[in-house]
């Protein structure tokens, strides 16, 4: 690329990755705000097998699991992988294989569920030539990843890498291990794990997709952005250190806390809850050590909107694996399961932690790879504040919603001993404000995206700072 | 055998398995963070936080 063209940094495919980000980000949490829609006012399924619920659903997850977050994993990952190491990236092709490979997925993703053709498996719905393509592509990053590692020119590799090294490895265990299968057609495949079994790999795989996508490596950019941002190191290395091993070696075992008062042996459920409750302690260690990293610095708060994007992150973090332990308690868990709580639980991950941190990374990147000041602060300032209303708006009604559900469903008549409400169109009913509500605040975290978006493009389309005004 | 007993009995070396494993694990954990806060590793780790920082220079 011409721009950058001094450094020794290969910043053309981070551009990329940005690029993707904002635009699946888009996509994604547009399908998100139309299947709301949908769950408040059912004519918006259109009557059509394409558009249903059900189809759009996984299409959302996907959308906003694999094309918005690991796009914006890859960004951050190429951005600050080759400048802690002080390298270009291993191999330039190889680079290029795994966007254009990572994007072709996407589109294949997006053809074939609303076409109805999925695996079956949440977070992992897609039919297996397209689970093939994945590993192929990941497999390309992998080695791309760790041949930078090797020709590296610093010893130490810092705590952020290690992160995303945990990503780049489990990921691969992950996938492969829950997309073992025998194919009967081009698109039909059955898992080789029967019963309990293949319940119990999926929701090891299932967990640790956010474990592994949607935890360790935005934790990585968090001990990279943040101090970057602040202008300081993080508050404790050696915290940094401890964090991330008990983290890890935590994570893996907590997947069985999905399947509670299931068919799966007791001492399995037991041993999720447990693993689950222990993950509090590194999960608020390193939660303390980004929040703590502002010590000294909190005033800037008030005026610098990418530490208020990564400050709202990191708290939503710590608030959502506080909650997480909590609905894996099976007391909690036979109140929660299956109710809107689980989907509030699950967005306080993704809106506050997953996308404030990408959003305040993105604005932090963007002026620097293109070698541009922000076009509108101003905006910025206004998207951070509909993000932040939004997910509280969003989250709040699942929470209501969620425990409504869940109390009415289990509420008994103690004069007959039958169920106080045995029409279940009756708890469906009860919940319909809080679906508008919900709309509301995903309309609003949309926009605040589509805000993003549009501040970019004119950022990129504005003049370039001369060399002598660059900081 | 009563089936209980059977079932107790047979839960003893993988309870032995675990109970190694658990203070194996303890252990690790506890020695990874003596390492950590160790005062000799205190300028090198210190160091290696201010990375990110650091790297302005190389551009």
């Amino acid at each position: 690329m011409e721009q950058n063209s001094a450094r020794p940094y290969d910043d053309d495919i981070a551009r990329k990755f940005v690029a993707a980000t904002v635009l699946w980000g888009v996509v994604g949490m547009l399908v998100g705000v139309i299947i709301a829609l949908q769950l408040a006012w059912w004519p918006a399924n259109l009557g059509l097998p394409w558009t249903t619920f059900g189809r759009l659903r996984p299409l959302h997850t996907n959308a906003v699991i694999f094309a918005f977050s690991a796009n914006a994993v890859f960004a951050g990952i190429y951005y600050s992988l080759q400048r802690l190491l002080r390298t270009r990236m291993f191999n330039d092709t190889l680079s290029r294989f795994h966007f254009w490979g990572w994007q072709s997925i996407i589109v294949l993703a997006a053809v074939t569920l609303p076409l109805g053709l999925t695996s079956g498996k949440e977070y992992a719905e897609l039919i297996w030539p397209v689970d093939l393509l994945i590993a192929v592509v990941w497999v390309a990053f992998a080695v791309n990843f760790f041949g930078t590692i090797a020709i590296r020119k610093v010893r130490h590799l810092y705590v952020a890498i290690w992160f995303y090294m945990s990503m780049v490895i489990t990921i691969t265990v992950l996938h492969v291990t829950n997309s073992l299968a025998v194919p009967v057609s081009f698109t039909k495949a059955y898992s080789i794990y029967p019963g309990i079994t293949d319940g119990l790999v999926q929701w090891w795989y299932g967990h640790n997709a956010v474990g592994f996508l949607l935890t360790t490596p935005f934790l990585g950019m968090m001990y990279y952005f943040l101090p970057k941002a602040a202008e300081r190191p993080v508050y404790s290395y050696r915290l940094s250190v401890i964090h991330f091993w008990a983290l890890v070696f935590l994570y893996i075992w907590a997947g069985p806390h999905h399947l509670l008062y299931s068919a799966l042996p007791d001492w399995a459920q037991t041993l999720g809850m447990v693993f689950s409750i222990i993950l509090i302690a590194p999960s608020w260690g390193g939660m303390l050590n980004g929040l703590l990293t502002l010590r000294g610095a909190w005033d800037r708060l008030r005026t610098d909107a990418i530490l208020k994007f990564f400050v709202v992150g990191i708290t939503f973090y710590g608030m959502s694996t506080f909650e997480g332990p909590m609905m894996s308690i099976r007391a909690v868990n036979a109140l929660s399961h299956y109710t809107d709580w689980t989907i509030g639980h699950v967005h306080s991950g993704a809106l506050g932690w997953v996308g404030m941190v990408t959003f305040g990374m993105l604005y932090w990147m963007v002026p620097r790879l293109w070698d541009r000041p922000l076009y509108s602060p101003n905006a910025m300032i206004t998207h951070f504040w509909l993000a932040t209303i939004g997910i509280v708006l969003y989250v709040v009604a699942m929470w209501t919603a969620g425990i409504t559900q869940g109390l009415m469903w289990r509420a008994i008549d103690e004069s007959t001993g039958l169920l106080q409400y045995p029409n279940f169109m009756e708890t469906v009913l009860r919940l319909m404000p809080f679906y508008w509500i919900r709309l509301l605040g995903g309309t609003m975290y949309l926009t605040g995206a589509v805000m993003m978006g549009w501040n970019f493009i004119k950022t990129a389309n504005s003049p370039a700072l001369v060399p002598a005004t660059r900081s | 055998m009563n089936p209980v007993f059977r079932a107790a009995a047979e839960s003893i070396p993988n309870g032995w398995i675990l109970g190694v494993m658990t203070v194996l694990f303890l252990t690790t954990f506890v020695a990874w963070t003596v390492w950590a806060w160790l005062p000799n590793n205190r300028a090198r780790l210190e160091a290696a936080a201010r990375l990110p920082l650091d790297e302005g220079d190389a551009l």
